[in-house]
């Protein structure tokens, strides 16, 4: 029996539709327009290293996250550097708000994001449920020297809050 | 007159100042202690890590969020009160240390 050509490259291609991607940054797409389109939920002003750290999660995931259902596949949560403002002397500068205050443009943007079955291709020692993980440069190009196995160990200091260091908390202090 | 508002007003920030407080929270046995602490506006925070392993300042409340960073055996790092309300401290690396800091204008 005779393969026809197409139907191999058919048959290629349901096969690779339906295997997950493979564990690693790549399978994160960048994502472009977040400041404008995500929900900004916190501010976290890093002391050691003089960064206003900005933390947002896409709008699908906080509605449902908010109305009582767990983090569902597709949330996105971003952590976006700027270098904070600093005065003559070197110190951060404060604002009314009692808050650093940011100056400049992202230096760099952490992405983490849950798709299913994700963490079926993780080691099983540094998985992290089914998030994984990429860091890009403000070009949305991913940061070619980045390491990413700081994300999974420090992150699995939360395994109780999905694996999230802030989100998870800001919904509990929302009263969710 | 002008002048003596001018002193009044040094007087003044004086006594705030000399109203401002430190207080020492130690990190040992796993435990941030005390576990509650009271301030007001304008008085420090010294953290003193007094356990071998690392711990450090890491504030998820809104409003108050912040990172101290890394604090190793030994190291102190100190944290500014600016504004009252209410947040919570934890460790990044161990969850059930957590510390409540209540600050009063």
């Amino acid at each position: 029996m005779r393969n026809h050509p197409m139907r191999t490259i058919v048959a290629a291609a349901l096969v690779a539709m339906a295997l997950p991607a493979a564990a690693g940054p790549e399978r994160i797409t960048w994502p472009a327009g977040f400041a404008e389109d995500y929900v900004l939920y916190l501010q976290v002003d890093r002391h050691d290293r003089n960064r206003v750290r900005f933390m947002y999660v896409n709008p699908e995931a906080d509605a449902q996250a908010r109305g009582g259902e767990a983090l569902p596949d597709g949330t996105v949560l971003i952590m976006a550097d700027r270098d904070a403002q600093l005065d003559s002397d070197g110190n951060p500068v404060i604002g009314p708000d009692g808050r650093f205050v940011a100056t400049g443009d992202f230096t760099n943007i952490f992405v983490m994001e849950k798709g299913a079955g994700w963490g079926e291709g993780q080691p099983a020692d540094m998985r992290n449920g089914d998030w994984d993980y990429a860091w890009f440069q403000p070009d949305g190009q991913l940061k070619p020297d980045a390491q990413y196995g700081g994300c999974f160990s420090c992150h699995a200091y939360r395994d109780e809050r999905d694996f999230t260091f802030t989100y998870a908390k800001f919904l509990i202090d929302q009263g969710r | 007159m002008k002048h003596a508002s001018w002193v009044m007003g040094i007087v003044l920030l004086a006594a705030g100042q000399a109203g401002a407080a430190e207080h020492v929270v130690k990190m040992a046995g796993g435990a941030y202690e005390p576990a509650v602490l009271n301030a007001k506006v304008g008085d420090t925070i010294r953290f003193v890590n007094q356990d071998a392993d690392w711990h450090n300042v890491f504030v998820p409340t809104a409003a108050f969020a912040l990172d101290l960073g890394k604090q190793e055996q030994g190291a102190e790092t100190i944290l500014n009160l600016t504004k009252p309300g209410t947040f919570e401290v934890e460790c990044v690396q161990h969850l059930p240390m957590l510390l409540t800091v209540e600050v009063a204008p």
